[in-house]
């Protein structure tokens, strides 16, 4: 299911205009992104696809607001996340925007349950009281309350990455956006965790997902595929 | 009560890695903790030694008068400018050990025991008032020769009457100069025991307080002076000496008051240091932190934190550290401020009353500890925390895209050397702000290690220089003086010496075109040609025949009396003698004090001494003093002769027990000095090795492309190390510097504090290479743990560190 960047959604949640990356490196600049303009809807689930250096990991970081676009707009949920500085990023993204890293990426001092607990206390969104309640309801979900009190380095890979899917929804943001969720999993716990992203589409979230597995690609409802900088 | 999380993960980073935590907590600990311990200690000193000091109501001034009855001190009493005046007779004797050994003992009558006004002592145990055949003796001697009341002391007088008198109380008089410093044992005796020891019952000293300013040299002086024109020698009784009590203090100060300051002043400087190196510590730490949880504050950032939350935390951590620092600073400080003020009590002499923290000394501490670790936090927190998202989290750790400036190029352009040796030394130069801050360390260690060492060399090549004055095997005192050739006789008859020279002193005054009297200086009259003095001439020559009317002073006088020069004409008055004299040399500082030195027979001229000396300086082979076994020898023979001959009974002292007696309290300061210097030293190391562990983390990536090339663990051990013992090396060179005005400063403060003068300086090129061998294995060793912990890491895991 191929994609030519046209919104598949029901309406725009995310919107890329004109978006151009380039990094200035002491070997000369490189261009990561080329004039990339996007739509995705809400409740769907897109794979973005491509080769090495093709741009796929600058797009979600653009999409998330952790790099910024040397030109052009992203708009999430219609806020102007190209326009917001750094801290601002910070806080828009604690409550609109769950990321998952390929490496997990969970604080190592802390249980996977104080983990899911982090992004709530950083938000302030849900009373204090509800913190532990509600990331024990997040960690079922994710099939994972009985290694709640448990340190991340205990725990498998793939368990590991459902902990940081948990913590991604903490806060019950629309969108969840995630780079190479399975690059570092087995083929058994890369299917549970494209279920897992499978049911959060069906209660309405929103998946944006980079991956160079082809076949887990096409689980998506929506694949886009990126070459030298540009969608293809 | 539900905690955040944000807490619970400050919690956990401290307990994570307990080390580190301790290091910081540790060094904040020390720092606050030395500023409690010399602010409450000096607080203490001064509140308990002052008060009790001046509650005894001290003597501003000692006139030494030929015997005088007690009705006298009433009559100077009665002068409009004293307030009260003290009749004392003092008496010097030797008291016999148990062992036959003798100590020296200054003993002491008042007239009034009931009515002590002047000088008050408090008894610390047994009687108030000795009585007949009794003695009262001074506490720090009693502790010295291990007595106690109810024991009984033999006290020789004139090294042939000997009595037993019995120890009647222990007390304490924080007036007179301890025994462990001084070497003189003090009692109180009845004017009934002194007559019982075959002595005139008469008075040779009165103590003064004078009315107004009775803290003004001048002015106290002037009032000596009145009293002696008005009272004293028209009541028929001549004065010998008139003279502030003290080591060089001003009127009404503690004896060793300027002492005090100086002391004070090196430990404030201790602990300033002390703070400062604390707060290295805790910037480097925390800098460690920060680049260990780069890539954890790029997650807390991609989870919602905002840079403030990320900096609170941090914040929030050292501010844990600060309270958990304090909480061992305060009670470490208190125990550091009693150590001290106990050591200083017993130095000299005075009783601690209360051990307390005061609400300043705590507040001070509180305040430092708070605001120092958060201020020095705060600049790796910030600079840390603003680090974007992306480069925490996908950047950190390649470290090669800093910028390539002037410096780096012309790293690049040292080729010749091997590669990893070529990796040691740009790495040394990567991270610039923390290389200066460990520079900044080991540098101020380096120079404070060679200011110490020089201040001692200073201080060595002064005692040295003090040889040149002492130039005997023994000296012994003739007290109230003897026949010159009679003495030359006696001396010249101990096997083995060869030489032998009386010298004879006064105490007089300059006097002015307009009659005006200057203070009293010491004149010493000796053999124009004299051989046990080589005197190192600051200006102008020697003194240059016998009977010429010349005179050589030394540069202490110059110092107390500024217009005295070369080819000054000066008048010098010696009791109702005056003649005119020629400045015609300047020698350097000898620790005596102010001496103005004349011929033998000008000073006879001068005094109407015929013949008479007071010392006599004996030695074996001229112009070379003999070791301090055969220096004993001969004092012991000097001493016995004399006796025998009824010449002198005082106790011969060597030159090697005249220096000795220096070495003793300069050893005591340069401890301290080398102590702090050490602790400066084992400080800077500890920053090193942070920064060290935290290059290597950084670079922890590279260690694995390293290995991956084929770099075996000599290979990566050399990479580190090598980079360890540049920064040394550059260290070294730096603090080389620094020393050149730290050295200087650090022993004019010292030997100003102990000497009260300033004495010529010399550079310690020892302590210049001995830093270089400490600060080389401080490198090593500094580095090795980062570079075993470097050499461990397998490639796979440092590969995938991200």
């Amino acid at each position: 299911m191929k994609s030519n960047g046209n919104n598949h959604g029901n309406h725009q949640l995310i919107e890329l205009k004109d978006v151009t990356k380039v990094y200035h490196t002491p070997a000369g600049d490189f261009t990561a992104l080329n004039g990339v303009t996007l739509s995705i809807g809400s409740g769907e689930f897109v794979s973005i696809v491509g080769k090495s250096g093709s741009g796929k990991t600058t797009l979600i970081n653009l999409v998330t607001g952790i790099d910024d676009p040397t030109s052009g707009e992203v708009y999430v949920g219609g806020t102007p996340v190209h326009t917001l500085k750094e801290g601002e990023k910070a806080s828009w993204r604690g409550s609109n925007m769950g990321v998952v890293f390929q490496f997990f990426q969970l604080l190592p001092t802390l249980t996977v349950l104080e983990n899911v607990m982090l992004p709530m206390d950083l938000s302030s969104r849900f009373p204090i009281s509800e913190h532990a309640e509600r990331a024990m309801a997040l960690l079922e979900l994710v099939d994972l309350a009985d290694h709640a009190h448990q340190l991340p380095s205990m725990l498998s890979g793939g368990l590991q990455q459902r902990a940081a899917i948990a913590r991604a929804l903490a806060n019950d943001p629309p969108i969840i956006a995630t780079d190479e969720p399975t690059g570092n999993l087995d083929t058994k716990s890369a299917e549970s965790v494209i279920k897992l992203f499978e049911n959060l589409v069906d209660q309405g979230k929103t998946i944006l997902m980079v991956t160079h597995d082809s076949d887990l690609a096409k689980r998506a409802s929506r694949l886009i595929e990126i070459a030298d900088g540009k969608i293809v | 009560m539900m905690l955040p999380t944000r807490w619970v993960k400050i919690i956990k980073d401290i307990w994570s890695n307990p080390s580190r935590s301790l290091l910081v907590i540790a060094s904040i600990a020390v720092g606050i903790a030395a500023v409690g311990m010399i602010n409450n200690a000096g607080r203490i000193i001064q509140r308990d030694l002052y008060s009790q000091y001046a509650a005894g109501n001290p003597a501003r001034l000692n006139i030494y008068i030929s015997g005088f009855p007690k009705e006298l001190a009433k009559s100077v009493a009665g002068m409009r400018e004293v307030a009260d005046a003290q009749a004392v007779r003092t008496l010097s004797a030797s008291l016999i050990h148990s062992d036959e050994k003798k100590s020296d003992i200054n003993m002491n009558v008042l007239a009034d025991y009931q009515d002590v006004r002047i000088n008050r002592y408090n008894v610390d145990e047994g009687a108030a008032v000795p009585g007949i055949r009794e003695i009262l003796i001074e506490r720090i001697s009693a502790r010295k020769l291990g007595l106690k009341v109810g024991d009984q002391v033999i006290v020789e007088i004139d090294n042939q009457r000997q009595y037993k008198l019995t120890v009647s109380g222990i007390i304490h008089n924080v007036y007179i100069l301890p025994m462990t410093i001084f070497n003189e044992a003090f009692g109180y005796i009845s004017m009934e025991t002194l007559e019982w020891m075959g002595e005139m019952p008469y008075y040779n000293r009165l103590d003064i307080v004078t009315a107004a300013n009775p803290g003004d040299k001048d002015h106290v002086l002037n009032v000596g002076a009145l009293a002696r024109d008005r009272v004293i020698e028209p009541a028929g009784y001549q004065v010998s000496g008139i003279a502030i009590p003290g080591i060089g203090s001003s009127p009404g100060d503690h004896w060793a008051h300027d002492q005090i300051v100086g002391f004070v002043l090196i430990l404030q400087i201790m602990g300033v240091l002390a703070v400062f190196l604390s707060c290295g510590i805790v910037i480097n730490t925390v800098s460690a932190l920060i680049v260990q949880q780069i890539k954890q504050i790029g997650i807390l950032r991609s989870v919602g934190a905002v840079r403030s939350q990320v900096a609170g935390m941090y914040m929030a951590n050292v501010l844990i550290f600060s309270v958990l620092g304090l909480i061992i600073a305060l009670p470490l400080g208190l125990a550091g401020a009693t150590w001290l003020s106990y050591f200083a009590a017993n130095f000299l002499n005075f009783d601690v009353t209360i051990i307390d923290l005061p609400p300043s000394v705590a507040f001070l501490q509180i305040a430092i500890g708070l605001i120092m670790p958060t201020c020095a936090a705060a600049f790796p927190i910030l600079s840390g925390t603003r680090i974007p998202v992306y480069n925490a989290i996908y950047q950190y750790g390649l470290g090669t895209r800093n910028k390539v400036g002037w410096f780096e190029k012309l790293l690049s352009k040292i080729r010749s050397i091997n590669p990893p040796l070529t990796l040691s030394l740009r790495n040394t130069f990567r991270k610039k702000s923390r290389l200066i801050f460990t520079l900044v360390t080991l540098t101020l260690a380096g120079a404070m290690f060679i200011a110490s060492f020089s201040t001692r060399d200073s201080l060595n090549a002064q005692i040295k220089q003090i040889e040149h004055y002492t130039v005997f095997d023994a000296s012994l005192s003739i007290p109230g003086g003897a026949n010159r050739s009679t003495v030359l006789r006696e001396a010249m008859r101990i096997p083995g010496v060869t030489l032998a020279e009386g010298w004879s002193e006064a105490v007089g005054v300059f006097v002015d075109a307009s009659n005006n009297e200057s203070e009293e200086f010491v004149i010493v009259g000796l053999p124009y040609n004299s051989r046990t003095i080589d005197p190192v001439m600051q200006q102008g020559t020697w003194l240059q025949g016998a009977g010429l009317p010349q005179i050589v002073v030394n540069a202490d006088l110059v110092q107390a009396k500024p217009d005295i020069k070369i080819g000054s004409k000066v008048t010098l008055k010696v009791g109702d003698h005056k003649r005119l004299f020629e400045v015609v040399g300047i020698t350097s500082k000898h620790l005596y004090g102010s001496r103005i030195y004349m011929d033998s027979d000008s000073f006879t001229r001068l005094t109407g001494r015929q013949n008479q000396v007071d010392v006599v300086r004996v030695i074996a082979q001229p112009g070379k003093p003999g070791t301090p076994a055969v220096q004993e020898a001969i004092a012991q023979q000097l001493q016995e002769r004399f006796k025998n001959a009824g010449l002198s009974t005082a106790i011969a002292s060597t030159q090697h027990n005249f220096f000795k007696n220096f070495t003793d309290i300069f050893n005591i300061i340069l401890m301290i000095l080398m102590i702090m210097a050490g602790i400066l030293a084992v400080v800077g190391g500890l920053g090193l090795t942070g920064t060290m562990s935290i290059n290597i983390l950084e670079r922890t990536r590279e260690i694995g492309v390293l290995r991956a090339v084929g770099a075996a663990n000599a290979a990566v051990l050399q990479v580190v190390v090598v980079e360890g013992l540049v920064v040394s090396l550059l260290s070294w060179i730096f603090g080389a510097l620094a020393s050149v005005p730290v050295a200087p400063a650090l022993a004019a403060v010292v030997i100003y504090a102990i000497l009260e003068t300033r004495l010529n300086f010399r550079y310690s090129v020892e302590g210049l290479f001995l830093w270089l061998a400490i600060v080389l294995v401080i490198g090593v060793f500094s580095s090795l743990t980062p570079a075993y912990r470097a050499a461990r890491l397998r490639v796979r895991e440092v590969l995938d560190y991200e």
